[in-house]
């Protein structure tokens, strides 16, 4: 073999042009995720507790926690808080949802999360109950 | 009276006012994708004679972010440095940190931490051999590595559920497991790719275009690589054996069985082969640490709470040497963190390899490093000779390197 050749690729030129496109033809032709795809935060409401341990952990701030009223404990009236989610700013790095004790939140599948406004992106669901 | 006298040669070109003392310091930055940075080549006709660089421009005060921040928070802002090697700062850092705890980290969680990091080099290497294709202007290779980068990257989101920033490191151990009879999957996987580096071990070593553009282009001496301190392939080109994954190593890399690869030419022809056959190497060290992976917990839950003390860790990127150094005082927030990226230690080595070069060579000199090339968008060239001043873009650069050595194929275009 030559050590200096012009087309060198070419058999392997062939060879694609036989193959099956590489690229997929996204919004018509679904991908397939895998099962451990970080997609958009959910959160179950029922579960969610208010113990702050999720908004601790974020690293991007995704979390504040809202005081939605008061119970007692003892003596001692104290407040009830629950998360609001900007997923906007999330990572999807899923620390909270590790750090969830009680299960409550978990990632979806879920990827295709533009819009056009910003308050579509900001999660309350926690808040209702 | 002072009589008003022509400027200098020096002075017009700007080398009295960029001398040694006064480059700004490189910050936390890294050579992530399209990054600015700033060169000002010296030229007498088209060989250069000085590169002045100027850099800083994406200084984003990580470091200082990191001390407002809680320990694990600042594993993912790390992790972010970069958007091509994410996960080897993320083990840096939680290395310089575990350093200062008493935990002893699982055996199982150091060999999943070695094998993300040796995919993480793959996709890496994968990645430059394209663009040096792209440099180059043998746009079908670039085409085709990156089509086979996407059989890592696949790998990687089903390991970890991410293509990129993994989020796969904790302190003492790693988050997720290593999926459920994967380990077929990846090791045909990684025979495929170890039969693609050596495929495009033949293209570069017979495609004329390949060739004319990388050989003898990019020389320097192993006395010059050393005195400079040239980090990762850009040491191992020049023959010195450099690696911290051999000299120092970390993760698992001591029960792994594998041998780092150097080459004594010593051009850019050199690093390509060089970095193919690192791929190969990392390719044969995930099949082994997959089928040799053993059992156990994977991490260690440790309180948030760091106690006081300085520690300091390295590892070996795709690009060479991370520095990570941390300071306690047993808080929940770090004292002072401060990190250094291998392109900072391979900038000077760069700048020396230039000189000497024609501009048709600086996009793949300056690739070669490996580094955020987008300091390829800003380019100002000043002729000492006509003392003409004019500046290119990247593909204006390109696309005259391409002309400069193939002009019977631009005018097809």
């Amino acid at each position: 073999m030559p050590r200096r050749r012009a087309g060198a690729a070419i058999p392997e030129m062939f060879r694609t042009m036989l193959e099956k496109p590489s690229t997929r033809a996204y919004p018509y032709q679904k991908v397939e995720l895998p099962a451990r795809f970080r997609g958009k935060l959910d959160i179950d409401p029922e579960r969610c507790t208010g113990c702050q341990v999720c908004a601790m952990v974020c690293p991007a701030g995704v979390i504040t926690m809202i005081d939605i009223g008061t119970r007692k404990v003892g003596d001692k009236e104290l407040p009830v808080k629950r998360p609001v989610f900007e997923l906007s700013t999330c990572i999807f790095c899923g620390e909270c949802v590790d750090n969830c004790a009680f299960k409550a939140l978990e990632m979806t599948k879920q990827f295709e999360l533009a819009t056009p406004h910003k308050e579509d992106l900001t999660m309350r669901k926690a808040l209702t109950k | 009276m002072t009589e008003d006298k022509p400027p200098r040669k020096e002075e017009s070109a700007g080398l009295m006012k960029y001398s040694a003392e006064n480059l700004v310091p490189f910050g936390p930055i890294h050579p992530a994708l399209k990054e600015p940075e700033y060169f000002k080549l010296v030229l007498e006709g088209e060989k250069i004679v000085e590169v002045i660089p100027r850099i800083g421009y994406v200084h984003r005060g990580l470091e200082k972010a990191a001390e407002s921040r809680p320990w694990v928070q600042n594993m993912y802002m790390f992790e972010r440095t970069c958007g091509i090697c994410s996960f080897v700062h993320s083990l840096t850092y939680g290395q310089a940190v575990e350093g200062l705890t008493i935990y002893e980290i699982p055996r199982r969680a150091k060999f999943i931490r070695t094998i993300i990091a040796e995919l993480e080099r793959i996709h890496s290497h994968l990645l430059w051999v394209g663009l040096m294709g792209h440099w180059a202007g043998f746009e079908t290779l670039f085409m085709w590595v990156w089509r086979d980068r996407e059989v890592v990257l696949d790998l990687v989101e089903a390991i970890s559920g991410n293509r990129i920033h993994k989020s796969m490191n904790a302190f003492c151990g790693v988050r997720r497991d290593m999926p459920e009879g994967m380990e077929d999957r990846i090791v045909e996987r990684m025979k495929f790719l170890v039969d693609r580096a050596n495929y495009y071990k033949g293209i570069v070593d017979t495609e004329e275009t390949m060739l004319e553009r990388t050989e003898d282009i990019g020389r320097v001496s192993a006395e010059t690589a050393e005195k400079l301190c040239a980090v990762g392939p850009m040491a191992r080109y020049v023959g010195l054996r450099r690696d911290i994954r051999l000299n120092d190593p970390y993760a698992a890399y001591d029960e792994v069985p594998f041998d780092i690869v150097t080459s004594k030419e010593g051009d850019v022809h050199a690093l390509l082969k060089l970095r193919l056959d690192e791929m190969i190497v990392a390719a044969n060290m995930v099949s082994y640490a997959v089928k040799h992976l053993p059992e156990g917990p994977i991490r260690i839950k440790i309180p948030p709470v760091i106690p006081a003390g300085e520690h300091s860790s390295h590892s070996e990127a795709p690009r060479g040497e991370i520095f990570y150094y941390v300071k306690s005082s047993g808080g929940r927030t770090p004292d002072r963190v401060k990190s250094r990226q291998p392109t900072m230690a391979n900038l000077p080595t760069a700048l020396e390899i230039l000189k000497g070069q024609t501009i048709a060579d600086v996009p793949v000199v300056l690739t070669a490093i490996d580094p955020c090339f987008g300091c390829m968008d800003r380019m100002s060239f000043l002729d000492i000779e006509s003392n003409r001043q004019w500046t290119w873009s990247g593909e204006e650069l390109r696309r005259y390197g391409i002309n400069y050595y193939f002009p019977e194929r631009m005018k097809m275009r």
